[in-house]
């Protein structure tokens, strides 16, 4: 099939793109940053065209659907959310450095796609809805912000700490990174994002799974979860915006939200069951 | 804000101390936190199973004792909603307390740029021409007026200045409103639901309607009206899995059909605030008809069994009944069967015995022993759809909830009151003298970059 083809040359082109990053990191030059994004911008290219041709290929097939509906799909989707959002937030806030901290997701997510089977299954009847599209979109690119925050904060980590030990060397590997305060604030900017994408998809699930089975909330992990997920930034944002939580405690909560967002969609497919057998 | 505040001397001790600590942001965050915690709890231990499921993978004592803590259905255990209840009363004193202060962001007040007001904003700026007055204004007017199009507030003070206040956005501010009030609303509906509505479950044969349903607590509901399913079909791709389920339902009044519709799951049938879920199907033999054989192969007889009938079986002093039916029998070593039928025999003397037979495996039952076995020769099987029934009149203040949730969280990220203040002078050598400064209630480095292009252009005019 040639959407696994494009699949997998795209897995490929996150890989260099990733390579690219962290040498960029490292030896600070300017063309290897421009290269990297560049590659990252080829990978998402082959991607969105690998996810193009698996949407026309189910409709060759005669089952016609929208590719979001198992895991092997959901993973692609992500990886392609992570890098999409990472390339927009990249160009708004300026972050080029974050990217070492980011653009591995894309690769790892779809080097673990593909241990997952690929081929493009009929959809049984409770996914037949409108309601997978906008529930599972708003939910990802919600996913797909947390995502860089969580680089971002973690990098912030790093940078406080250079900062507080030694402040003045802009021209050490450190001042190359964008200021603490920048990173803080572009962390809490992505979660601004994320955090209504969330919301959204929350009330579209549940608002679907009224739809299909007569009850908007019932406590199945994957629901669950989603609302933890949802608590955690929640808290966060109120310690920002009213206690002034900021710097140290803003990131780590951004690292445990993240670390929440990835068990929620992994996690608990893999450990606990529900009704979400697959990956949305 | 506070200045004008009366200081209240009213409240006992007590009070401020509780309105304090409901109002305290240190227990908004502690309580999302610890109900996450707790949510974790409950998706690690398996919700609402039968107890004898637990004892397979707790030891009696932690059984008990989870079981008496409420573990098994946490969310809604007294603790559970405790904290959503703690929660609720948060947001409402919240709400309250910044009642005041939210109102009086929207009041109009610092009408003129003086010097108390150009101190308190971040960047003040002032541009002088060698035009008219007049000539300034109308320009400002016209530039401003692209990022600030509702009408300003324009004052001329005792300088023989002329100020100007511009606004927007100043109802963001009711953002807090949406969010917090939002949930308070979500609870409200859940509350209602489970309080006025019930859900339940039906099943219907092919052809026959329904009056009555039993809910999952157990209690026989009574319609008003009549379902009726008149066919139910599934589909099946060629690979097995399910492609689709359909009931064709008509809803009946005093025997007349009021609504037809067909329901498919994702696709339900409302009627009187009551809705009709496609969830399951069966069917149950109508009419059976069993080939009795010889050992030898050769037909002893054939019976005609209705369902739960006892039947006398030709040639033998035993009798027959058709007990139940299974599209997917569990043989007793655990493989597939496919679908079977299950019939009760019942000899002259001694206890009745169970026996399966297996449509795809017609001499399955020749193994039983005895000097006759049976045969299915021909199944009709009466069909029915298996309907979730659910009434929920909270379920519209869910959602009206929220989408005023979601507004709300826009609203509060992605809006914010901006203000502007232009004060225009001839100054003390007749040239004009414009000075602008503006703030806003959140972003202000973004607001500030929206001002530089304004600010640019307003230099340049000439
Ligand atoms: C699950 C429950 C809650 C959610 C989803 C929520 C949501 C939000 C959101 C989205 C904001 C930003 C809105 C804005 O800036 O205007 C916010 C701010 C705020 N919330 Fe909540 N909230 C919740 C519970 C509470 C509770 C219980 C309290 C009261 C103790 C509270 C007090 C506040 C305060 C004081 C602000 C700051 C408003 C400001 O200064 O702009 N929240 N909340």
């Amino acid at each position: 099939m040639t959407n696994s083809l494009l699949f997998g040359i795209s897995t490929f082109v996150y890989f260099f793109a990733m390579v690219l990053y962290i040498s960029y990191l490292a030896f600070r030059s300017d063309g290897l940053g421009k290269a990297a994004t560049l590659s990252l911008v080829g990978g998402v290219v082959v991607e969105t065209a690998a996810i193009g041709m698996r949407w026309y290929e189910s409709y060759q097939m005669g089952i016609g659907r929208a590719p979001l509906t198992n895991m092997y799909e959901s993973l692609a989707f992500f990886a392609w959310t992570i890098a999409l959002i990472y390339l927009v937030l990249e160009r708004k806030f300026k972050i080029r450095t974050v990217g070492a901290f980011v653009v591995p997701f894309p690769f790892i997510i779809m080097a673990y796609a593909s241990l997952n089977p690929n081929d493009i299954q009929p959809l049984v009847p409770a996914l037949q809805s409108n309601w997978l599209i906008s529930h599972v979109v708003t939910c990802f690119v919600g996913y797909a912000a947390f995502a860089v925050s969580f680089g971002v904060s973690i990098l912030y980590l790093f940078k406080a700490r250079s900062e507080k030990l030694s402040p003045k060397s802009p021209g050490s590997f450190w001042g190359f990174l964008p200021s603490a305060a920048a990173l803080d604030e572009i962390g809490y900017k992505t979660i601004a994002i994320g955090f209504p994408l969330l919301t959204i998809g929350i009330v579209t699930g549940a608002f679907w799974a009224n739809v299909a089975w007569g009850t908007y909330w019932s406590w199945d992990p994957k629901e669950t979860w989603s609302l933890i997920v949802w608590f955690i930034y929640a808290a966060y944002l109120h310690a920002r915006i009213t206690r002034g939580w900021r710097g140290k405690r803003a990131a780590i909560l951004s690292i445990v939200g993240f670390s929440a967002t990835i068990f929620c969609y992994l996690g608990v497919n893999l450990i606990l069951s529900g009704l979400h057998s697959y990956g949305g | 804000m506070s200045a004008d505040e009366p200081v209240k001397t009213t409240k006992t001790d007590w009070t401020t101390k509780v309105w304090d600590f409901l109002t305290s942001l240190k227990l908004v965050v502690f309580l999302l936190l610890i109900l996450s915690a707790l949510s974790i709890a409950g998706t690690i231990i398996q919700q609402n199973k039968p107890l004898q499921e637990y004892y397979r993978f707790y030891q009696p004592g932690t059984v008990a004792l989870f079981n008496k803590l409420g573990l098994f259905d946490m969310y809604h255990s007294w603790w559970f909603l405790a904290c959503l209840a703690l929660l609720a009363m948060s947001i409402t004193v919240c709400t309250m307390d910044r009642y005041r202060g939210i109102m009086a962001g929207l009041r109009k007040r610092n009408l003129i740029l003086d010097e108390d007001l150009g101190n308190s904003l971040q960047d003040l700026t002032t541009i002088k021409y060698a035009l008219p007055l007049d000539t300034v204004e109308k320009k400002m007017l016209e530039l401003v007026g692209k990022g600030f199009s509702g009408k300003p507030v324009a004052t001329t003070a005792e300088d023989s200045g002329r100020h100007y206040f511009f606004e927007k956005g100043k109802y963001s501010r009711l953002a807090f409103f949406l969010t917090h009030l939002s949930i308070l609303i979500i609870f409200l509906g859940a509350l209602v639901g489970s309080f006025f509505g019930y859900k339940g479950y039906v099943n219907i044969f092919e052809g026959e309607m329904i009056s009555q349903l039993e809910t999952r607590a157990g209690k026989i509901k009574n319609l008003n009206f009549q379902v009726k399913c008149n066919t139910f079909n599934a589909e099946f791709y060629p690979s097995g899995a399910p492609m689709d389920y359909r009931s064709d339902l008509s809803i009946l009044q005093n025997g007349k059909e009021i609504i037809r519709k067909t329901i498919r799951v994702n696709d339900p049938l409302t009627f009187e605030g009551i809705t009709f879920y496609q969830s399951s199907y069966g069917g149950q033999p109508d009419e059976v008809a069993i080939d009795v054989v010889n050992r030898d192969g050769s037909l002893k007889g054939t019976v005609t069994a209705p369902f739960g009938q006892k039947v006398d079986i030709p040639g033998v002093a035993d009798k027959v009944a058709i007990a139940d039916y299974q599209e997917h029998h569990h043989l007793p070593d655990g493989s597939e069967g496919g679908r079977a039928l299950d019939v009760h025999v019942y000899p002259e003397k001694g206890e009745e015995t169970e026996v399966w037979l297996l449509m795809d495996n017609p001499d399955y039952d020749k193994r039983r022993g005895g000097d006759y076995y049976l045969r299915v020769k021909d199944l009709k099987l009466k069909k029915y759809t298996g309907l979730q029934v659910n009434k929920d009149p909270g379920e519209i203040l869910v959602w009206f909830g929220s989408v005023m949730l979601i507004a709300g969280i826009m609203i509060a990220f992605f809006m914010s009151h901006k203000k502007l203040w232009v004060s225009l002078r001839t100054d003390r050598k007749g040239r004009s003298e414009l000075t602008i400064g503006g703030t806003a209630n959140k972003n202000r480095d973004a607001f500030a970059r929206e001002m530089e292009p304004m600010i640019q252009s307003l230099k340049e005019v000439s």
